[in-house]
C-alpha cells in the first residue's frame, strides 16, 4: 500500500507537517513499495494511529455502569449494518461500538485502565469483543493484600515476586493504583486522608505503597511506569496530595522535591510516575464554595519534576458515568449527587464504585473543573509528558476527544465555551489569560505519539519503518477542528483500510499487549491464597484461551 | 379448605432433575405438596395422602408430604407441577407469579396428576 | 486407576464451587469429592437420559442426524417473523455470545433465565444500584450475615461451608465470630444454622424492608409483617453495629408479590446502612452461568435480559421481551430454547405456547421442553464435557473444564452451525 503526498506529522521522528509518502507492507511500515492500493492523501494530514493511554472499556465494573444505566444507553442505539454489529454508545459504550467510535477518530489502541486480578478473565473476555483497537489491561495493585504485606514487611524481593507474577497471571500490561490504601479502609467502610495515614490492619502507607511498587516497576523493567490514580481524588484542595505524591518517586536521587532529569532518568532506570487524570486532583480551595483551580502548582511541579507524566481527566458538559477502583469517593459523589450507586468489593484486591454523573457549564464546580484540564496542558511545557484523556466515562465519553483537541489547538474554541460558564469561575484559574495554541505537532505528540512512548509502545505512535501501519488520515480545517478529527477519511490498522470516509468499511481484530516480567509464587503465599481467596488458585491465571491475539512487550 | 401456596427448590427436587426429569425419582420428589401437620388434620389427610390444589391458574393433584411448611401454607417444589398452579402473567415485570398465590386444597381419591397428564395439558 | 482432575468447577448452581475433584474411568465420571448432592448427581449421570437428535414428523419425534436437525434448526429460525431465544444459563459464555450474535442476526428477542429468577433485581438496581462484594469478602470480613427469602441449605447447598457461615476468614474466624440471621417465610435447614429466625408473612417483605429502613433512620415503628416491634429494633441495631454486614436474598423476594419493589426497599436499605457502617448485598444466583449471560448480554447490547433486536438495534423492555410475557402472549412464532429447561419451570400458560409453535431446544438431555419441541439437538455439557467461562453469583469468572469427551458438538458449536446455515442461505 502506498499514501501519496500527505502532510505527515510523525513526531516520535521528527517530522513535522512534511509531505510525503509512506509505504506498507504487511501490516508495517516499510522504505519503500511495489505497487498495491494508493491512497491519494493529497491535501490531508497523516498521524500514526491514537493511542489512549486511559480508558474505561471492559471489565466488571464498566459493565455494571452499562447495567445500570438503560436510561443513558436508549440516547444512542446503534443498529447494525452489513459490515458491523449494533449495540449502544453514549456514556457507556458497548464493546462492538467502543471500538467502532475509536477507529471512526482515528485511534487504533486503547489501554484499560483498572482491572481487578481476580476479574481480569472477564476484562479479556470483553477485550475480545472490541473489534478495530489494539488494546491492553493495568492491573489493578495499591489495596492488594500481598502487597501491602510485603510493603509493610519491607520485603522488596517478594514484592517483585508477586508483582511479576501477578502481571503473567493476569495477562496485564502495567501496575495499576488507585487511592492506594484508602480502597482497603474503604472496605471497612472508612478512607485514608493523606499519604501517611495508615492503612488499618497493615500499618502501612500510601506513600509508602506508592514507592515500594514506583521502584519495584523499575527494577522489572516494566515497559510503562507506574500509573497514579491519587488519594483524596475530587477533594477541594486535593492538589496538595498530589504534589506530595510526585514528590515522593525519586526523591532519593536529589534529596527531596528533586528529581530532575538525570542521565538515568534518560537510561529509563530512575522511578517513574504517571499521574493519571490530573485534573481530579489538582483542586485548590478548602471545599466546594471556594474550590480554585491548583493547575498553576501542578503545572510547575511537572515541569520540575522530568520522571513524572500526566494524563488529563479532562471534563466535557455532557453526561458521564464515573467510575472508579476508588470505592470511598464514589460513596462521597452519590451522597454529594443523591444519584443510583453502584458499589462492588473484590476480595484480598481491590474495590470499584459507579455514580452517573451530568458536568453542567453553569456549575461552578463543573466549570473550575473543565478549566484545571486545559490549563494543565497549556501549562505543562513539555507536550510528551501530558496525554489527553477523559478518563472515559469519567469526564465524558471519548469519543469528544476532538472536542479537547480543539480546545487546546484554539484560544477561540476556549473563549467560546468560557462564555457559556459559570461566571464566578472565570477568577478561579488562569485559563482566561492563556495564550498558548497547541500545533498539530503537538497535538500529534499527545494524542499518539506520546502515550505510545510512555507505553513503551515501540512499534506505535510512529510512522518510521518498522511500525505497526496503524495510520490516521484526516481532512484538517481550521475553522473546524472538532470535526477534522471526529471522522477520519481514512483509518489504516495492521496496513488494512478499516475506515473510509468517516464510516467503518472493514471490521478488524486488533491483538492484545502483555508483559512477561520475572516473578514466580512462592510457598507462602500460595498458603496464604488457599486460606483467604474463594477460588483455587489452580484457576486463578487467567488461561492462554483469552488472549487468541496477543503481543508481548519485551521488559526494558 | 384454602391456603398459601409457595413454590421454590428443594435438595430432592435438584438432585431428581439432575437424575432426569422422566424419571420415576423427579415424579416421587417433585409431584408433593408440603402440608402442615395442622391443615392436614383438619383436611383429614396422612402422609401420603393424594390431595386436589387448585389456583386461579389451573389444578393438580400431588402427595401430600408432612410438615416443612407453615400453618396456613403449603408448599410445592419448583417443577412441572407446580407450573400448573403459577400465574403467567407478570404484571410488565418479567416475573411471573410463582409464591404467595392462593389455593383451594381438599382431599381426594384420585390419582396424582402424571407428567404425561402434564405434558397433554400442554397440548404437545 | 482413573484420571484424576483437581480444582474442577461445578456446573450446577451459582456458588460455582471451584474445589471438586473428579475421577475419570474409561471416559466416564466415576467418582467426585467435596461435591454436593446435586452437584455429585450431575456428575455421575452426566450419560444418563440423553437426548438424541430429533426432529418431529406427522406429530411424533423421530431419530435424525445431527446435519438434519442443525437444518432444520435454521429453516425454523429463518421463517420465523418474530422468533424468541430463550434460556442460556446452563452455558458458558461463549456459546452466549453466539445466542447474541444469533438473536441480532435473525431480529428476534433474547431473555435468560434472570427474568423468572432475578430479572426483578437487575431492575431494581437500575433503579438505585447496589453494593455489592465477592464472597471472598463475606468470607473474610462479614460479621453479619442474613439470609432472606432464600433457602442456600438446599439451593446452594455449600455456600454457607465455603461462603458465608463456617469458613475461617481473615478477619472472622468460624461461626462463632459470625451472627448468622435468617429472614422468611418458613423455617427451613437454613433457619437451622441462622442465631436467629425472623418469620414475615408472605407477601409483606418489602413492608418489613421498609420498617427496618425507617427504624435505622431513628423511626419508631409497631409491628410490621407479623414480626413484632421489639425484634425490628433489634436486628436493625445489629445491622448497625456489625463491622460488616451482608444480605444474601433470594427469590422469597423476587417472586413474591412486589417483585422488583422488595428488592429496591433491600437495595436501599443497604445503601443507607453504609451511613453506619460497611454494609453489602447479593443475590444468590441460581443456574450456574445465568450471571454470565447477564455479563454477555449487557457488554453486547448494553442490557442484561428482556433485550429484541427488530429494529436491528438492542432495545430493552421487561414485561414486553421477557420470555414469560412474549409466550403468555402468543406473540413469537418461533422459540430457540439453549440451556434451559422453560416446560419444567414456566407457568404453564406460559410453555403452552412452546407446544403451539415450532421450538428448538438445544440440551445435553432429554427435558421436558424437549419432550414437546419440533427440533432437539443433542449437545455436550458445559462443565464436564467442554469448557468456557462461567460467571459466579458474584461476578467472579471462572474457567470451566472438560473432564470427559462428549459425544454431541458443544453448543458453541451447534450454534455456529445454525448461524453459518442461515447467513449461507
Amino acid at each position: 500500500m502506498l499514501i501519496k503526498n500527505g502532510l505527515v506529522y510523525d513526531p516520535l521522528n521528527g517530522i513535522e507537517g512534511e509531505k510525503m509518502d509512506i509505504f506498507v507492507k504487511d501490516g508495517k511500515i516499510v522504505e519503500s513499495g511495489d505497487g498495491g492500493e494508493t491512497i491519494d492523501a493529497s491535501g490531508f494530514v497523516v498521524l500514526p494511529g491514537g493511542v489512549d493511554i486511559h480508558s474505561h472499556v471492559v471489565g466488571s465494573k464498566v459493565n455494571l455502569g452499562r447495567l445500570m444505566r438503560p436510561e443513558d444507553h436508549r440516547k444512542d442505539p446503534v443498529p447494525k449494518t452489513e459490515i458491523t454489529r449494533s449495540g449502544v454508545g453514549y456514556t457507556v459504550p458497548t464493546t462492538y461500538i467502543t471500538g467502532y467510535r475509536y477507529a471512526l477518530m482515528g485511534y487504533t489502541t486503547v489501554m484499560e485502565a483498572a482491572v481487578p486480578p481476580l476479574g481480569a478473565r472477564h476484562a479479556h473476555e470483553e477485550l475480545n469483543d472490541i473489534p478495530m483497537v489494539d488494546k491492553g489491561a493495568f492491573i489493578l495493585m495499591g489495596s492488594n493484600h500481598f502487597v501491602m504485606k510485603y510493603v509493610a514487611e519491607g520485603d522488596l524481593e517478594k514484592l517483585k515476586n508477586f508483582v511479576g507474577w501477578l502481571l503473567k497471571a493476569t495477562k496485564g500490561y502495567a501496575i495499576k493504583l488507585v487511592n492506594p490504601g484508602g480502597v482497603e479502609n474503604w472496605k471497612w467502610g472508612r478512607n485514608v486522608n493523606s499519604l501517611d495515614d495508615k492503612v488499618e490492619n497493615y500499618g502501612v502507607t500510601p506513600r509508602e505503597i506508592v514507592r515500594s511498587l514506583a521502584k519495584v516497576n523499575e527494577e522489572l523493567g516494566l515497559p510503562h511506569s507506574i500509573h497514579v490514580h491519587c488519594n483524596n481524588l475530587g477533594s477541594p484542595g486535593n492538589s496538595s496530595t498530589l504534589i506530595e505524591t510526585v514528590g515522593s518517586i525519586g526523591a532519593e536521587m536529589g534529596g527531596p522535591g528533586s528529581g530532575e532529569s538525570t542521565n538515568e532518568t534518560l537510561k529509563g532506570t530512575a522511578e517513574r510516575i504517571h499521574i493519571t487524570h490530573i485534573q481530579f486532583n489538582s483542586y485548590g480551595g478548602e471545599d466546594w464554595a471556594t474550590i480554585s483551580s491548583a493547575a498553576e502548582e501542578v503545572a510547575k511541579t511537572l515541569n520540575k519534576k522530568k520522571n513524572a507524566t500526566c494524563d488529563l481527566g479532562q471534563v466535557i458538559f455532557d453526561d458521564a458515568t464515573t467510575m472508579t477502583a476508588d470505592g470511598p469517593w464514589q460513596h462521597k459523589l452519590y451522597k454529594l449527587t443523591g444519584n443510583k450507586w453502584y458499589n462492588s468489593d473484590v476480595e484480598m484486591e481491590v474495590g470499584a464504585g459507579i455514580v452517573p454523573y451530568t458536568f453542567k457549564p453553569k456549575s461552578l464546580v463543573n466549570a473550575v473543573q473543565w478549566m484545571i484540564g486545559l490549563e494543565v496542558a497549556l501549562l505543562v511545557e513539555d507536550p510528551w509528558r501530558v496525554v489527553l484523556t477523559t478518563d472515559h466515562p469519567n469526564g465524558g465519553p471519548f469519543y469528544h476527544y476532538p472536542k479537547v483537541i480543539a480546545w487546546l489547538m484554539s484560544k477561540k474554541a476556549r473563549e467560546e465555551t468560557l462564555g457559556k460558564i459559570h461566571k464566578s469561575a472565570l477568577s478561579r484559574s488562569t485559563l482566561p489569560s492563556i495564550e498558548r495554541e497547541y500545533s498539530l505537532y503537538e497535538m500529534a505528540i499527545v494524542t499518539r505519539a506520546g502515550p505510545a512512548k510512555l507505553l513503551g509502545l515501540k512499534n506505535k505512535g510512529h510512522l518510521g519503518v518498522g511500525a505497526d501501519a496503524d495510520i490516521a488520515i484526516y481532512e484538517f480545517k481550521e475553522n473546524d477542528i472538532e470535526g477534522s478529527f471526529s471522522r477520519a477519511k481514512y483509518v489504516i490498522k495492521d496496513g488494512e483500510v478499516v475506515v473510509k470516509d468517516g464510516r467503518i468499511v472493514k471490521e478488524h481484530w486488533g491483538r492484545t499487549f502483555l508483559v512477561n516480567p520475572k516473578g514466580e509464587l512462592m510457598d507462602e503465599m500460595k498458603e496464604e491464597f488457599s486460606k483467604y481467596y474463594t477460588v483455587s488458585l489452580d484457576n486463578y491465571p487467567v488461561q492462554p484461551e483469552y488472549l487468541p491475539r496477543c503481543e508481548v512487550v519485551p521488559c526494558r | 379448605m384454602r391456603l398459601l401456596l409457595n413454590t421454590g427448590r428443594t435438595v430432592d427436587q435438584g438432585v431428581s432433575m439432575e437424575r432426569g426429569k422422566t424419571s420415576s425419582e423427579y415424579f416421587e420428589k417433585v409431584a408433593v405438596a408440603f402440608i402442615h401437620p395442622d391443615d392436614m388434620k383438619e383436611l383429614g389427610i396422612d402422609e401420603g395422602d393424594a390431595v386436589r390444589i387448585e389456583t386461579d391458574f389451573g389444578s393438580t393433584v400431588l402427595k401430600c408430604v408432612k410438615g416443612g411448611t407453615e400453618k396456613g401454607t403449603i408448599f410445592v417444589p419448583m417443577g412441572p407441577w407446580a407450573n400448573v398452579l403459577t400465574g403467567p402473567n407478570t404484571e410488565g415485570s418479567g416475573m411471573p407469579s410463582l409464591k404467595g398465590l392462593t389455593a383451594e386444597i381438599s382431599g381426594t381419591k384420585e390419582k396424582v396428576t402424571t407428567l404425561d397428564d402434564i405434558l397433554r395439558m400442554l397440548g404437545g | 486407576m482413573g484420571e484424576v482432575y483437581k480444582n474442577v468447577v461445578c456446573p450446577f448452581c451459582g456458588c460455582l464451587c471451584d474445589d471438586l475433584e473428579v475421577v475419570v474411568e474409561n471416559g466416564k465420571v466415576v467418582s467426585t469429592k467435596n461435591a454436593c448432592p446435586i452437584s455429585k448427581t450431575k456428575f455421575l449421570d452426566h450419560s444418563k437420559d440423553r437426548a438424541k437428535p430429533q426432529v418431529r414428523k406427522d406429530g411424533k419425534l423421530i431419530e435424525v442426524s445431527m446435519e438434519e436437525a442443525i437444518n432444520k434448526a435454521a429453516q425454523i429460525l429463518k421463517e420465523s417473523e418474530f422468533p424468541l431465544i430463550y434460556g442460556l444459563s446452563s452455558t458458558e459464555s461463549d456459546a452466549q455470545r453466539l445466542a447474541v450474535e444469533l438473536a441480532e442476526f435473525i431480529g428476534g428477542s433474547i431473555d435468560s433465565t434472570a427474568s423468572t429468577c432475578h430479572g426483578p433485581t437487575i431492575v431494581a438496581a437500575q433503579g438505585c444500584g447496589a453494593v455489592k462484594c465477592t464472597l471472598g469478602e463475606v468470607k473474610n470480613r462479614a460479621d453479619l450475615v442474613i439470609f432472606w427469602g432464600c433457602n442456600p441449605a438446599e439451593a446452594h447447598i455449600r455456600h454457607s461451608v465455603r461462603y458465608s457461615v463456617t469458613p475461617q476468614g481473615m478477619y472472622v474466624r468460624g461461626k462463632k465470630e459470625r451472627f448468622i440471621v435468617h429472614v422468611d417465610v418458613r423455617e427451613t435447614r437454613t433457619s437451622r444454622m441462622a442465631d436467629m429466625f425472623v418469620k414475615v408473612e408472605p407477601g409483606k417483605d418489602y413492608e418489613l424492608l421498609s420498617a427496618l429502613r425507617a427504624v435505622i433512620k431513628g423511626y419508631e415503628v409497631g409491628d410490621v409483617a407479623g414480626v413484632p416491634a421489639e425484634m425490628i429494633k433489634q436486628l436493625a441495631e445489629r445491622m448497625k453495629g456489625c463491622r460488616f454486614g451482608i444480605i444474601f436474598f433470594g427469590m422469597g423476594l423476587t417472586m413474591s408479590s412486589g417483585k422488583h419493589m422488595n428488592i429496591d426497599a433491600a437495595l436501599r436499605l443497604v445503601r443507607d446502612l453504609n451511613d453506619h457502617t460497611k454494609f453489602t448485598i447479593t443475590p444468590m444466583r441460581g443456574h450456574f452461568n445465568v450471571a454470565g449471560a447477564g455479563e454477555v448480554l449487557t457488554w453486547i447490547t448494553g442490557y442484561p435480559f428482556a433485550v429484541n433486536f427488530s429494529r436491528g438495534y438492542p432495545n430493552y423492555n421487561p414485561g414486553e421481551f421477557s420470555a414469560v410475557d412474549l409466550l403468555f402472549r402468543g406473540e413469537c412464532d418461533a422459540a430457540l430454547i439453549l440451556a434451559s429447561d422453560p416446560v419444567a419451570h414456566f407457568p404453564i400458560g406460559a410453555s403452552q405456547h412452546l407446544a403451539k409453535i415450532p421450538t428448538v431446544v438445544i440440551d445435553p438431555k432429554v427435558s421436558l421442553t424437549s419432550l414437546i419441541a419440533e427440533v432437539v439437538i443433542p449437545c455436550a455439557i458445559a462443565g464436564i464435557e467442554s469448557e468456557g467461562t462461567a460467571y459466579r453469583m458474584d461476578g467472579v469468572p471462572l474457567r470451566l473444564r472438560k473432564v470427559v469427551d462428549s459425544p454431541y458438538p458443544t453448543d458453541r458449536e451447534i450454534l455456529e452451525g445454525i448461524l453459518r446455515r442461515m447467513k449461507g442461505c
